[in-house]
C-alpha cells in the first residue's frame, strides 16, 4: 500500500515539476505554441487530480495509526496542486517584458527610453511656452503703438480743426477787403473824373476871362478912337 | 504839419534804433525804444502803428523783463479792443497768460487771461481756438481744486467734441478728464456722471479710459488701495498717463488712504 502511495508521490512530483516548467513558460510565448503548451498543462493538472485522488483512496484503506503522516503529506501536496493551478491561471493571463517589447519597440533599455522621451517632451512644450510668450509679447507692443498713433492721430485732427478755422476766417477777410477794395477803386475812378472835370472848368473860365480881357482892351481902343474923333469935329466946328 | 513830420522821423528812429539793441541782444533797451516809438505814434494818433510797435516792445521785453512785457502787451490789447479787432486781442491774451504760467507763475492772473481770450474767441466764431483757452482754464482750475467750473468746461467742450467729425476721437478724452475732477468732488457724482457720459456718446463706454474710470470707483467704494493702484498701473502700461492725470488720480488715492486711515 505505502509504496504505490510512494509511487503516486513519485508521479506527482515528477509532474508538477513539469507543470511549473511549462508555466513558467507559457508567458514568454504566443499564438500556437502557447496554446498547445496550455493544452499540455491542463491535461497535466487532470493527471495530478486523478492521482491526487488515488492518493487520497490509497490514504482511506491506511489503518488509522499511520494515516496522519500521510494526510498530512496529502494535505501539502494538495496545497501545491492549488498553487500551481493558481499558477497556471495567472500565466495564461500574464504577458512578459519581451513580448511588449516586441510591440512597442526594440531596444532593450526601454525605461532609459522614456525618460529620454519625457525630456524631449518637455523641451517641446517649454519652446511651445516661450512662443506664446513672445507672441503676447509683441501683440502688448502692437497694441501700445496704436493707442500711441490714436493719440497723435487725435492732436492732429485738432489741429486740423483749428487750421480749418483759421483758413475760413481768412477767406472772409480776404473776400472782405476784396470788396472793400473795390468800393475804394470806384471811389478813386470817381475822383479823378472829378477832378479832370474840375481842370476842363478851369481852363474854360480862364479862356472866358481871356477873351474877356482882350474884349475890354479892344474896346478900350475903339472907344478911345471914338472920343478923339469926337473932340476933333467939336474942334472943327468951333 | 512840419510838427508832425517831425514826429514821424523821431518815430522812424526810435524804431532803427530799437531794432539795432535786438541785433546787440539787449532787449531791456530794444522794448523800451520801442515803446517810445509807440508813445510818440499815439499821440499821432497813429493808433494801429503804435499797437504794433507796442507789441515789439512786449516781445523784446519777454526775453529781459516779463512784467515789462505784459504792461506793453496790455496796452497794445487796448488800442486793439478800441478798433474792435478781437482776434488779435484774444491772440495776445494768450500770449500775456503763457508768460504768466512760465515766468511769472501768476496761474490765477494766467487763468483771467485765458478765459478773456476764450471769451473774444466766442465773440469772434472761433470755436475751436476758444476751445483750447478753455481747456488751459480747465486744467489750471482744476489743478487749484475748483473742481465745478472745470467739470462745466470739459463737459461743454466734450459734447462740443462728439459731434464734430475731426473731433470726436478727442471727446473721450475731455470726458475721462471730467470724470476724474468729478471723482476728486465726490464718488457718487462721478459714477452719476460715467452713466451720463456714456448715455450721451456710446463710443465713450468702449473706451480704454471709461473702463479704468469704472474700476477705480469700484476700489474707491471698497476701499482697496492696491486694487486701485493695480487698475492705474494696468492703463499706464498700455498708455503712458501725463502729469495732470496723474496728480488727480494721486489726489484721489489720498482719499482714500485718508478715508483708511479715518475709518481705523
Amino acid at each position: 500500500m505505502s509504496s504505490d502511495f510512494e509511487a503516486y508521490e513519485q508521479d506527482f512530483g515528477t509532474l508538477t515539476a513539469e507543470i511549473t516548467n511549462k508555466i513558467g513558460r507559457i508567458p514568454k510565448l504566443g499564438g500556437e505554441e502557447k496554446t498547445q503548451l496550455v493544452l499540455n498543462v491542463d491535461k497535466q493538472l487532470e493527471e495530478v487530480r486523478e492521482l491526487m485522488e488515488q492518493m487520497d483512496l490509497e490514504v482511506r484503506e491506511l489503518p488509522i495509526q499511520s494515516r496522519g503522516m500521510y494526510q498530512s503529506r496529502l494535505k501539502s501536496y494538495k496545497g501545491e496542486m492549488d498553487k500551481l493551478e493558481k499558477d497556471f491561471k495567472r500565466s495564461r493571463i500574464a504577458y512578459s517584458d519581451e513580448v511588449r517589447n516586441e510591440l512597442l519597440g526594440e531596444d532593450a533599455g526601454s525605461s532609459e527610453s522614456q525618460l529620454i522621451k519625457l525630456r524631449e517632451e518637455r523641451a517641446h512644450l517649454l519652446d511651445n511656452t516661450e512662443k506664446l510668450e513672445r507672441s503676447s509679447r509683441r501683440l502688448d507692443a502692437g497694441y501700445q503703438i496704436a493707442v500711441e498713433t490714436e493719440q497723435v492721430g487725435q492732436e492732429i485732427l485738432a489741429n486740423l480743426h483749428t487750421d480749418r478755422e483759421k483758413i475760413q476766417r481768412s477767406r472772409d477777410r480776404l473776400r472782405e477787403t476784396d470788396a472793400n477794395l473795390g468800393k475804394s477803386s470806384r471811389i478813386l475812378t470817381g475822383m479823378l473824373r472829378r477832378i479832370i472835370q474840375n481842370r476842363v472848368l478851369v481852363f474854360v473860365l480862364g479862356a472866358i476871362i481871356l477873351i474877356t480881357i482882350i474884349l475890354a482892351i479892344y474896346f478900350n481902343r475903339q472907344k478911345a478912337f471914338f472920343w478923339s474923333t469926337l473932340r476933333q469935329c467939336n474942334e472943327e466946328l468951333d | 504839419i512840419g510838427s508832425s513830420r517831425k514826429y514821424e522821423e523821431a518815430c522812424d528812429i526810435y524804431v532803427r534804433a530799437a531794432n539795432m539793441f535786438k541785433m546787440a541782444k539787449n532787449w531791456s533797451a530794444a522794448g523800451n525804444a520801442f515803446s517810445q516809438a509807440a508813445h510818440l505814434h499815439l499821440q499821432m494818433d497813429n493808433k494801429l502803428d503804435g499797437a504794433i510797435n507796442f507789441l515789439d516792445a512786449g516781445n523784446a521785453f519777454k526775453k529781459a523783463d516779463p512784467q515789462e512785457a505784459v504792461n506793453c502787451l496790455n496796452q497794445a490789447i487796448e488800442i486793439y479792443t478800441d478798433m474792435g479787432r478781437f482776434t488779435i486781442a484774444a491772440k495776445h491774451h494768450i500770449s500775456i497768460a503763457e508768460i504768466y504760467e512760465s515766468e511769472l507763475l501768476d496761474v490765477d492772473k494766467a487763468i483771467c487771461h485765458y478765459e478773456q481770450a476764450a471769451d473774444y474767441y466766442k465773440g469772434e466764431e472761433s470755436k475751436s481756438a476758444a476751445n483750447k483757452c478753455l481747456l488751459k482754464v480747465a486744467t489750471y482750475t482744476a489743478q487749484l481744486e475748483q473742481y465745478q467750473k472745470a467739470i462745466d468746461i470739459y463737459e461743454q467742450i466734450g459734447t462740443y467734441a462728439m459731434d464734430s467729425v475731426l473731433l470726436k476721437y478727442g471727446a473721450k478724452d475731455h470726458f475721462f478728464k471730467a470724470a476724474l475732477c468729478h471723482f476728486c468732488v465726490d464718488m457718487l457724482n462721478a459714477r452719476l456722471s460715467v452713466q451720463r457720459y456714456e448715455d450721451m456718446f456710446p463710443a465713450f463706454s468702449d473706451a480704454r479710459e471709461c473702463k479704468l474710470v469704472k474700476k477705480l470707483l469700484d476700489a474707491y467704494e471698497e476701499q482697496d488701495v492696491d486694487a486701485f493702484t493695480d487698475a492705474v498701473k494696468d492703463f499706464d502700461s498700455i498708455s503712458r498717463l501725463d502729469q495732470w492725470n496723474t496728480t488727480m488720480l494721486l489726489r484721489i488715492k489720498k482719499q482714500i488712504q485718508d478715508d483708511e486711515s479715518d475709518l481705523r
